[in-house]
């Protein structure tokens, strides 16, 4: 492994503590006052410094030891996390992860943003804001937590200074410490190595040590991996409680620590060994330290800074682990998950790729072979028959796991969406408070990449257009603080995924005239208060009377109902004036596979995928109605549904063909409404594995993907909305050509 | 020295005993069970807690099996880590009694 990749780990790495972060100021921005969630927070930004300095990204390890030193004072009670110190957290954390971004993509954050956090919170750290802060001790000047200079080689030393906190020591004054370390195997698997701790902590003054060896098993029984030592340490020093504990800081989470002033401490029963104050000998060895990772970046660093970069290269590394554990720690909520590591593998995404589409092509296969079994066994009962249905059952079993694999929680997303929320709130001078739900739902990883940027949409939409100001809202009787809700949940094999904002909900008025001035309908269409609501996705749509720079660019939500729908979703609105709007998205779990109705149009075999389909059924002359010059009806259950001839609006054919001779799929498209759509006969119903027609051919309008058969034929799987929006007639722009696709 | 007998051996420690030397070093130790052995700890440059685990297990183990045990020609950074971890070379030694 090179350094780059080293680095590159960081760098996913900082994603998820930065994640981990977030979550846990919102948490505590709820009101939650959980230690743990303190720590969690403390230990993400703790965790993207200490590898940062690794790197020598000098501007991310500054801010983020400002950053960390705030943190500290909440940790340990010196500062109240109230709204406003959180307000300025909460900044921080955008800015950190921005100084992240530029130091991954190089680029750089703007100055002033940061200068003006760092004195914020330098400010909070010292107690001087903000009302609420409570800070008797930070008080102290010698708290003053100041960006450390940088050495010559760019490199920012890792042991910090945010211990004085409160230290009342006159720096000649001795003071002796009984330390009591055992490390866990995990702080070992992580790449830190107690040999070097120790040798850190004799080098802060006089030490004498004691090996407790009664936890070490006979040879044979041992793992030669495990941790069995433990030490109780006497030392005396100048320094402080903090600065001796801060020589473990980078394994706190990875063993047992005590440190105690010599008149508190118990009785000492183990022999101690003094430890000789000259370990030079050591001295050149920690820059190839336990891991030959660190070698590269030990060697390009001075020989003073060597001990703290082979550190920080060895909490990157361990970070690797532990940023798993973090998150099973969040998940959890307790510190005891803290230690689960190796529960989690990092794969490269292209692997797992590779995998579904073997798997993809396996199914494929056993379709296939099934197919001409049947075909050649003519009473259906052989055992290969029934050897083949296990088969089947086998084979949808790995592909479910497989696909369990890329299963991933809708948090990231969801999280990205409150600093948006956030950062648009200010902008426009609105007071908005974003409310998750459901963010552990999970779903195909691709869906998650690519929801992100359609809901970054909807989001500023909901907070610029949908929000009211404060003003407004209070002369309505509302609470200023207007509320937008994300919430997930799996619904029917799909993705559910709701937006909804307490703001003024759509003005029905305003959108119809502006349709009419776009010439998306005639001025005397009679539109139902849904068709209205929907016209907002109509493309080039766009009701904000002045450009505004954070929505209304010109991109409306067209834009978003078109990615929705390339990720074989729906989307829909429904809107109360005055009490706000609900957009609903669904999608589908997966975008490799999908259940499907195979089925015949003009001699075509085309695949209906399962969800959109309501119900099947056979029409019969006497529910068939004709409408206008060439719709027609069919009559179900006393309503009336608009029938739609697949084979003619795809152009398979000429004309119309003979409803009954047909089926018709009563199927619902994303605007709730219903359509019956016409197919000459169903086959069947399967699984199958989508391929993307436009990777692999160019896209076909009116055809979402298509798919390979058991009998190896290609079939093409249905866009049913592009179908029954095509079918509408109405002057909603169709985006089908209608070109042949056969 | 005792192992120069017929059933001895001996062993030339790596120069790095981190983590992945620990598993090594356990089952060379391991495949010289039953016999005198003498550890050449003369290359070691650097010694992690885990292979000092293993090696003052091995001296138990041999001490049990009343065997000979025995670290020669320590180098200055193999005996300034024991000494920093506080292990004493009695720790490191076991007689055929």
């Amino acid at each position: 492994m090179d350094m780059n990749e080293i680095k590159e780990i960081f760098f996913q790495e900082c994603e998820e503590q930065l994640a981990e972060l977030e979550s846990g100021l919102l948490k505590l921005n709820d009101g939650d006052r959980d230690p743990e969630t303190v720590n969690a927070v403390f230990r993400a930004v703790h965790s993207i410094k200490g590898g940062a300095g690794a790197f020598g990204l000098e501007e991310l390890v500054a801010f983020a030891h400002v950053f960390e030193t705030t943190l500290d004072c909440v940790r340990s009670n010196k500062l109240e996390p109230n709204q406003d110190v959180l307000k300025v957290m909460l900044k921080s954390a955008d800015v950190l992860a921005d100084l992240v971004t530029c130091s991954r993509d190089g680029g750089s954050v703007e100055e002033s943003r940061t200068r003006g956090l760092v004195k914020e919170l330098e400010a909070l750290a010292n107690g001087e804001a903000p009302p609420a802060a409570e800070a008797p001790k930070a008080a102290k000047p010698a708290a003053a937590p100041v960006v450390q200079p940088t050495d010559d080689s760019g490199f920012q030393p890792i042991p910090f200074t945010f211990d004085s906190f409160g230290d009342d020591e006159a720096v000649e004054d001795q003071f002796t410490y009984e330390v009591t370390f055992k490390p866990t195997r995990e702080l070992y698997s992580k790449g830190n190595e107690a040999a070097l701790l120790l040798r850190d902590l004799s080098r802060l003054g006089e030490m004498s040590i004691a090996c407790d060896m009664d936890q070490l098993p006979a040879l044979e029984s041992m793992d030669p991996e495990a941790s069995y030592f433990g030490w109780k340490i006497s030392i005396t020093t100048p320094k402080s409680e903090d600065e001796v504990r801060a020589v473990f800081e980078f394994a706190e989470w990875d063993c047992e620590l005590d440190v105690k002033s010599a008149e508190t401490a118990e009785g000492e029963e183990l022999p101690m060994i003094p430890v000789p104050f000259d370990l030079s000998a050591l001295d050149d060895e920690p820059a190839e330290a336990v891991q030959p990772q660190a070698e590269t970046a030990a060697k390009a660093s001075v020989p003073e800074a060597t001990s703290s970069v082979a550190k920080a290269v060895n909490a990157a590394v361990e970070k690797k682990e532990s940023a798993a554990t973090a998150a099973a720690a969040a998940a959890q909520n307790n510190a005891a998950a803290a230690s689960s590591v190796g529960q989690t593998i990092r794969v490269d995404l292209d692997r797992v790729d590779r995998l579904i589409n073997l798997v993809g092509e396996l199914v494929i296969n056993q379709a296939m072979l099934s197919q001409s079994v049947i075909e050649n066994d003519n009473n259906g009962v052989s055992s290969i028959n029934m050897g083949l249905e296990e088969l089947q059952q086998l084979t949808r079993e790995i592909q479910d796991s497989v696909m369990a694999i890329r299963a991933q929680p809708v948090k990231p997303v969801f999280q990205r969406m409150s600093r948006i929320v956030r950062e648009v709130a200010d902008m426009v001078g609105k007071q908005i408070r974003l409310v998750t739900e459901g963010e552990n739902t999970e779903v195909d990883k691709t869906v998650i990449d690519k929801i992100a940027e359609p809901l970054t949409h909807m989001i500023r939409n909901a907070v610029d257009h949908g929000i009211e100001s404060p003003e407004k809202r209070e002369a309505a009787g509302k609470d200023p603080e207007g509320t937008i809700k994300l919430s997930a949940k799996h619904r029917s094999g799909r993705i559910l995924i709701e937006l909804i904002d307490d703001g003024g909900g759509i003005n029905r008025e305003r959108v119809k005239q502006k349709a009419i001035d776009n010439d998306l309908i005639s001025p005397d269409a009679n539109l139902s208060d849904e068709e209205i609501d929907n016209l907002i996705f109509a493309p080039g749509f766009s009701t904000a009377d002045k450009i505004s720079d954070i929505s209304g660019r010109g991109v409306g939500m067209d834009v978003v109902k078109r990615s929705i729908q390339a990720l074989g979703g729906r989307i829909s609105i429904s809107s109360r004036p005055g009490l706000g709007s609900t957009f609903t998205m669904s999608l589908p779990l997966t975008l490799a596979v999908l259940d499907g109705m195979v089925v015949t149009v003009a001699g075509q075999t085309l695949v209906v995928p399962l969800t959109a389909i309501v119900e099947t059924l056979q029409p019969e002359a006497s529910a068939i109605h004709s409408f206008g010059a060439n719709q027609r009806l069919i009559s179900i259950r006393n309503s009336f549904c608009p029938l739609v001839d697949v084979g003619r609006i795809l152009n398979f054919r000429a004309n119309q063909a003979n409803p009954v001779d047909g089926v018709a799929l009563l199927v619902e498209s994303e605007g709730g409404g219903q359509r019956a759509l016409m197919v000459d006969a169903i086959q069947g119903q399967r699984q199958v594995v989508i391929k993307s027609l436009e990777a692999n051919y160019t896209h076909v309008p009116g055809i979402a993907a298509a798919t390979i058969l058991g009998d190896g034929r290609v079939a093409l799987i249905l866009d049913v909305d592009a179908v029954v929006g095509a079918s509408r007639g109405q002057s909603l722009k169709p985006e089908m050509s209608l070109a042949a696709t056969g | 020295m005792a192992a120069r007998k017929a059933a001895s051996g001996k062993l030339a420690l790596s120069p790095v005993l981190d983590l992945n030397e620990a598993s090594v070093l356990h089952g060379k130790l391991m495949s010289m069970r039953g016999k005198d052995v003498v550890i050449d700890a003369s290359a070691v440059e650097r010694v992690g807690v885990q292979c000092a685990q293993v090696l003052v297990a091995g001296a138990a183990a041999w001490q049990a099996d009343k065997k000979s045990f025995l670290v020669e020609k320590a180098s200055d950074a193999f005996e300034k880590t024991m000494q920093l971890i506080g292990i004493s070379e009695t720790q490191l030694i076991a007689k055929e009694i």
